[in-house]
Order: C-alpha cells, then sequence, then structure tokens
C-alpha cells in the first residue's frame, strides 16, 4: 500500500540525481606566496623526474605535482576547473587538446606579459605557431614534440626471414604500400600478425606527414575533400582488410598483453612511444630496434605548459617553464626520459645525436627521432582535430574488427564526422 | 497528527488562558515542518537545483570556458535528428531487455527454492545472495572483460573446445551487450531475489501445505502460489531496474578501455548516459548535454508514470 506513494517520489528523486548534472571544482593547495606552485600533468610521461631536478636546484621552493590521468583527462580536468573551480599554476596540455583552449584564450595568462617573446626564437616554428592565439596571445610553451618512426622485433624478423639491420630494414619500406607488403611477408613465413592494428600503426602515423590534415592553411575545413587525408585512410583500410594485423587497439589491456607476448614484431613508434613499449614489456628488452617511418617525416604528438589565468603564482610558475624547457632544460630531460626536445638548437647536441638507446639495440634514437623532425611539412591543428581523427580511427577498427563494410568505410566516417562536430 | 491529537485530550476544558495553547499550537506544527525540513532542504540543493539547472542549460550552446548562447530548442531539435541519440536509446534498450528478463526469472526461482521449508543453510544460501551486490562494479567489469576476452578468455577458451570460433565480445554489438547485460544480471539477480523472498515469508506457510495436500506439484506451486502472491513486488521490481536500466554506465564505461566515452568503434554499447558523459565532459558541449539529461527524466518520469498506475490497479483488482 505505501509502495504506491512513496515509489513516485523516489523515483522522481533518484531520476533527478542522475538527470541532473553540474561541473565540478577541483584540485587544493597552493596559497599566493610567489615561490610554491602547483603542476598538474598527466601520468607516464615522467614530469616527475622534472619537478625533482628542479627542486634539487630550488630547495626554497614548492612544488605540489599532480598526475591527474591521461592526457584526455587532464584537459577535461583542466576544463572543468576553469569553468569554476580552482585551477593549477601550471598544467601540461596535449597537442591534441590544445586547440580547444587556444580558442578561448581569456583563460590563460599571456606569456608575452611574462617575457615568452623572449624565447619564443628557441623552440620550432610550427611547434610554436600552434599556442599562439588570434590575437597573437602566446598561451603555451612547447615540451617535446613526437617524431616518428617504426620499432620491430629483431628476433621475429630473423624468425621470418627478413632483414635485422635498421638500414636494410628501412629499405624494406619506402611507402606503406611496401610496408604493407612486407607486411604479408612476414604473415605467410610465420602465420602470425605482422602489426598491432591498423588504425593506429598506419592511418594515424601516414595521415600525419601530409602538407594539410583536416584543415587547409586558412584553417576551414577539408578532411572531406582533402586527398592526402583520403589516401592515408585508403592506406588504413588496406592494411586492416589485408590480414596482416592483430586487430589490438592501441593501449588496451589486450594490447598490452599482446606486445608481452611478442605478437607484433612492429608497432608504430613516436618518440613518446619508447618508454611505452618499455613499461609495457620490459621483458622484449634488447630484442627491439627501429627504423624510418614509410613516406618521409610527421609529427604525432607533443605538448605543451600552460599558465590558467586565476593561477595564483604566475610568476613561479614561468621561472619552471623558462628553465625547465630552455634549449638546456629540455636536452637534460630527454637524457632523463627520451622526450625528444621542441628545441632545434639541441638536435646536433652530442649528447641527442650520438644518445643510443639500449632497450632497442642501440638504436641512435636521437638522430632518428630528429631526422624524421627536421623535414616535415607543418599543418594546422584546429579544435575539431581531435574528433576527427577519432571518428576516422573508429570507422578502420571498424573495418578491422567488427567486420564492418571497407568500401563504405570513408563515407562511413565522414558522415560520422558531419553529426560529431555538426559541419 | 499532534495538532489533532492534543485538543482532544480531557484537559481541554480546564485549559489555561487561549493565548499560551495558540503558541504551543504553532510551535507544535513548526517544529513538525523543522523535522523534515533538512530532506526537502537537501533535496533543494542537490536534486531541484542541479534539475532546474539542467534544464536552463539546455537551452544553451555552453562552453563551459568560453561563451554561452541562447539558442532555445535547438538541443532538442538536434537531438531527435542524431543517429548517435537514437544507437544509444536502442543500445540501453538491448541491453536493458537482455539484462532484467533472465534476471527477474532467475531471481523468482531461486527465492521459490529459497523459501522451501526443507532447505538446509538456507540462511547461508540467502545471505550469500547479496555478495554479487555488494562487490564494486568496476572490480566485477575487470573479472568479466577477462571472462569474456577475445584471445585469452575463459569463455572463448571454452567455446573452443567444442569448435566454436572466438568471439569478440567487445568489439561486436549484440555480444557486447550480453557482456553487459550479463554483468547487471551477476550484480543484481541477489537483490531482487531477496526482496522476492522477503515477499514470499509473508505467505502462510499453510497455504503450499494445503497445496501439497491437494496434491499440487512443485512446478504448480510455483505458478499458482509463488508468482501470483508476488505479483506487486514483481511489478517494483520490472520499474525499478527498467529505471537502472536507463542509467547503465559504468559497465560500458569500463569494457571497452580504448574508446570508453562511446563504448567502442562504432558505438555499439554506448547507453544513453553514456552519450550524455561523452557530449557533456568528453566534448564539453553542455547544452547539448544537458538536453539529452531532461530527455533521460522525461523518459524515467514517463516510466514511472506507468508504474503509478499498473500498481494502482494492481492494488484495485484485490
Amino acid at each position: 500500500m505505501t509502495l504506491r506513494s512513496h515509489l513516485l517520489p523516489a523515483v522522481a528523486a533518484l531520476a533527478l540525481v542522475a538527470a541532473a548534472c553540474t561541473p565540478g571544482g577541483g584540485g587544493g593547495g597552493g596559497g599566493g606566496d610567489g615561490k610554491s606552485f602547483e603542476f598538474w600533468s598527466f601520468a607516464a610521461i615522467n614530469q616527475k623526474a622534472s619537478v625533482d631536478a628542479y627542486k634539487q636546484k630550488h630547495p626554497d621552493i614548492d612544488i605540489k605535482l599532480t598526475e591527474v590521468g591521461t592526457s584526455t583527462e587532464t584537459a577535461q580536468a583542466l576544463t572543468t576547473a576553469l569553468a569554476g573551480g580552482k585551477v593549477p599554476d601550471l598544467v601540461l596540455i596535449q597537442g591534441d587538446n590544445l586547440p580547444k583552449f587556444v580558442e578561448q584564450p581569456q583563460n590563460f595568462v599571456d606569456l608575452r606579459t611574462l617575457g615568452a617573446d623572449d624565447i619564443k626564437g628557441d623552440y620550432l616554428d610550427w611547434v610554436m605557431t600552434q599556442s599562439i592565439a588570434k590575437d597573437g596571445e602566446v598561451l603555451g610553451i612547447p615540451t617535446d614534440v613526437g617524431g616518428m618512426a617504426v620499432a620491430y622485433r629483431t628476433d621475429l624478423f630473423a624468425a621470418a626471414g627478413l632483414p635485422t639491420d635498421p638500414e636494410a630494414v628501412s629499405a624494406l619500406w619506402p611507402t606503406w604500400d611496401a610496408f604493407i607488403e612486407t607486411g604479408k611477408r612476414y604473415k605467410q613465413a610465420t602465420g602470425k600478425a605482422f602489426t598491432d592494428n591498423a588504425a593506429t600503426s598506419v592511418f594515424y602515423q601516414a595521415v600525419n606527414q601530409v602538407s594539410a590534415k583536416y584543415y587547409d592553411k586558412d584553417r576551414k575545413l577539408v578532411y572531406d575533400s582533402n586527398p592526402e587525408v583520403k589516401a592515408a585512410f585508403d592506406l588504413g583500410i588496406k592494411a586492416a582488410t589485408a590480414g596482416i594485423t592483430a586487430g589490438q587497439s592501441s593501449f588496451e589491456s589486450a594490447w598490452s598483453a599482446g606486445m608481452a607476448q611478442g605478437q607484433y614484431a612492429a608497432v608504430s613508434a613516436p618518440s613518446w612511444m619508447l618508454n611505452t613499449i618499455r613499461s609495457t614489456a620490459p621483458d622484449t628488452n634488447g630484442k627491439w630496434n627501429i627504423a624510418k617511418i614509410p613516406g618521409g617525416a610527421g609529427n604525432w604528438g607533443g605538448s605543451y605548459l600552460a599558465i590558467p589565468k586565476r593561477a595564483k603564482n604566475p610568476q613561479a610558475a614561468w621561472d619552471y617553464i623558462k628553465e625547465m624547457q630552455s634549449p638546456a632544460g629540455q636536452l637534460e630531460h630527454f637524457g632523463r626520459s627520451g622526450a625528444l626536445p621542441s628545441t632545434p638548437s639541441v638536435y646536433q647536441d652530442a649528447k641527442l645525436a650520438e644518445s643510443k638507446d639500449p632497450f632497442f639495440s642501440n638504436a641512435p634514437t636521437g638522430k632518428i627521432y630528429t631526422d624524421a623532425l627536421l623535414e616535415l611539412k607543418p599543418f594546422y591543428i584546429g579544435p575539431d582535430s581531435a574528433t576527427i581523427g577519432q571518428e576516422f580511427l573508429n570507422s578502420i577498427t571498424n573495418v578491422e574488427q567488427s567486420g564492418g563494410n571497407p568500401a563504405t568505410a570513408w563515407d562511413d566516417a565522414v558522415r560520422n564526422i558531419k553529426t560529431a562536430i555538426g559541419k | 497528527m499532534s495538532t489533532v491529537a492534543a485538543p482532544l485530550t480531557l484537559e481541554r476544558p480546564a485549559a489555561p488562558p487561549p493565548t499560551p495553547g495558540v503558541t504551543r499550537g504553532w510551535g507544535e506544527r513548526l517544529s513538525a515542518y523543522a523535522y523534515i525540513a533538512p530532506f526537502f532542504v537537501i533535496f533543494a540543493v542537490f536534486g531541484l537545483f542541479p534539475f532546474a539547472f539542467t534544464f536552463y542549460v539546455a537551452l544553451f550552446d555552453w562552453n563551459p570556458i568560453g561563451d554561452q548562447v541562447f539558442i532555445g530548442a535547438d538541443n532538442f531539435t538536434r537531438m531527435l535528428g542524431d543517429p548517435r541519440f537514437w544507437n544509444a536509446a536502442g543500445n540501453t534498450v538491448s541491453i536493458w531487455a537482455l539484462s532484467t528478463v533472465p534476471q527477474l526469472l532467475l531471481a523468482l526461482v531461486l527465492a521459490h527454492v529459497l523459501n522451501h521449508a526443507r532447505l538446509r543453510f538456507a540462511l547461508f544460501f540467502r545471505m550469500s545472495m547479496l555478495v554479487p551486490y555488494i562487490t564494486s562494479v568496476a572490480a566485477t567489469a575487470i573479472v568479466f572483460a577477462q571472462l569474456f576476452d577475445r584471445d585469452y578468455g575463459l569463455l572463448n577458451w571454452l567455446l573452443g573446445l567444442v569448435g566454436v570460433a572466438p568471439v569478440d565480445f567487445v568489439q561486436s554489438t549484440w555480444g557486447s551487450h550480453v557482456l553487459i547485460a550479463t554483468m547487471v544480471t551477476w550484480r543484481w539477480f541477489g537483490y531482487t531475489t531477496l526482496l522476492y523472498l522477503a515477499s514470499l515469508q509473508a505467505v502462510p506457510r499453510a497455504v503450499y501445505e494445503a497445496a501439497a495436500i491437494d496434491g499440487a506439484g512443485a512446478w504448480q506451486q510455483f505458478r499458482h502460489i509463488t508468482v501470483p502472491s508476488l505479483r506487486p513486488v514483481i511489478i517494483f521490481t520490472v520499474v525499478t531496474s527498467t529505471i537502472g536500466g536507463l542509467q547503465i554506465f559504468t559497465e560500458p564505461l569500463l569494457i571497452a578501455t580504448g574508446a570508453p566515452l562511446t563504448c567502442g568503434a562504432v558505438r555499439q554499447c554506448q547507453t544513453l548516459t553514456l552519450f550524455l558523459y561523452e557530449q557533456g565532459f568528453g566534448e564539453f558541449a553542455f547544452g547539448y548535454g544537458s538536453a539529452i539529461g531532461v530527455a533521460l527524466f522525461v523518459m524515467i518520469v514517463v516510466i514511472a508514470a506507468i508504474n503509478y498506475l499498473l500498481s494502482a490497479r494492481i492494488r484495485a483488482d484485490r
């Protein structure tokens, strides 16, 4: 009897709680003392090493480092904080997430007011350009860039009768078509998958080697008409249907397990990926090497340090940026973490140019990745680039893993993008 | 109630001058409101205000770190023409049906068995029903994702033994629905069983004994005694699990780790709440996300209203 009279309000209350959502606040710590500052970074890219190094040199400065989660989660937390919560003094923003913030420059300190003009010239021009807003405000200082290459397993290549020397391996695949052909040879010899997946290992790499990507030079959307994007997409579909991939989406747990078990002989490897491989499959130490990427130079990834407008200690945060992101600071960080500097003046430095990575058979990683960057044709990354890229990737994954029709994949992707971004 | 009780006492004729009595009556009246106030204050702050605000935000193109432009009902018209919304609605209904029907049937049978007079260790079995319910969803998701894994999962290994090709439970549409429905069923069947059992305990044991003497078998007892006496609580569980089903969020979020907000490459298991979350907190389209929230609210109210009518009818039947 009370069932009926009590259920409706109870149900209504439940529904209200579920359906209603409001932005929350975030963060804590840090007063306006001008010395200490709060720093949000994403996890697993070793910013802690940088912070520790800085603390060593400046014992009087207190840094509260919060590793928020993935780069996307960090951007989400930052958005929420900017919308009304407690902001950090310093925040690391991944390149793909940056454009949405650059569109709203009023949320950040214009770093020119702190002296960014003096150091702007230290950074790769096209990298710096990405963080400059419409009226010339400088919103972020680049920390690293993601030159591209292919990491491959020498033991598995040898077992399949393929060459193992990086020069010879690079010569196997001057183009992505040749890369796919090599994959077929490998599959024929071993019966096993050649690479992890088509979406990231082929499409994401190829689509970052273009001269214009989803926007043209005038910042107009051209993702559906740009032949370079279509060509990269077709390569992705070709790889997906060639039977050479394991169909494991990058960074999922099964992908990690597959990497540890040696299920992929070759994996796309932007410079930051080396750390991922190292930590995902520590037992494969010494079994990897690094070859050139098919199809020429390109960039995938990279991050920026920015200071929110309501930061309590912007000067302390700026001092940190200035010291740690200087060419010398970035070179040191390369030694600690392998993150490739965004400051070209150190590319000839022996510490970088002659660096070798023992985990990857002493591959000259510094030289490989800087070479890949210097020939690069810069392109504009816009506010919807991340969404567009994700939809293309989803469409290829659908063909690769869920039996989607390769013939309609492009049209599906374009339609989904139009729905998602509304233009 | 207190105001009714006080005037009926015998002391009334000998009562002191009216003024203090009136103030006491007011005080008592007000204190009643004071006692219930905390709930309504909390409800207003955490329930009513967020809801009203959601409704308000739904009328805007609301960028949390930029401009807020009033666009009227545009978010709603966009939503009704958005294939992703209907896909999410379809997924939600499919997952709800796949989880509710087996769950309630299983609970019915289990409650009937647990209610049996001669069951040994009945208390142990009854208590153990609650174990899945008190397990965290995240832990459940980790375990089930491993059991259902395409390459290393126990289930696919078993299927392989009988010669069935491995099923990709996360990437395929029906597979992901089955996986999520299994997780939901696993988590809630014990809770539902205990609800049924509590209701069954109210049925006099003599009814079952009389039926047994009249020659009714287990199945007939189940059909003619257990199910009819559970009718109101069955309606209740159908409604609550429907409301729960409309709000399925954590399970799909956790199984497709690569593309969690869409639950897979082609949104094959994206539910309405997940779509809301993707738009609100992935894309930061607060206005559009709020519009989805309002739509969800309307659906839940409609279902609650249907329940109200149904249970009113059941009462009238008796």
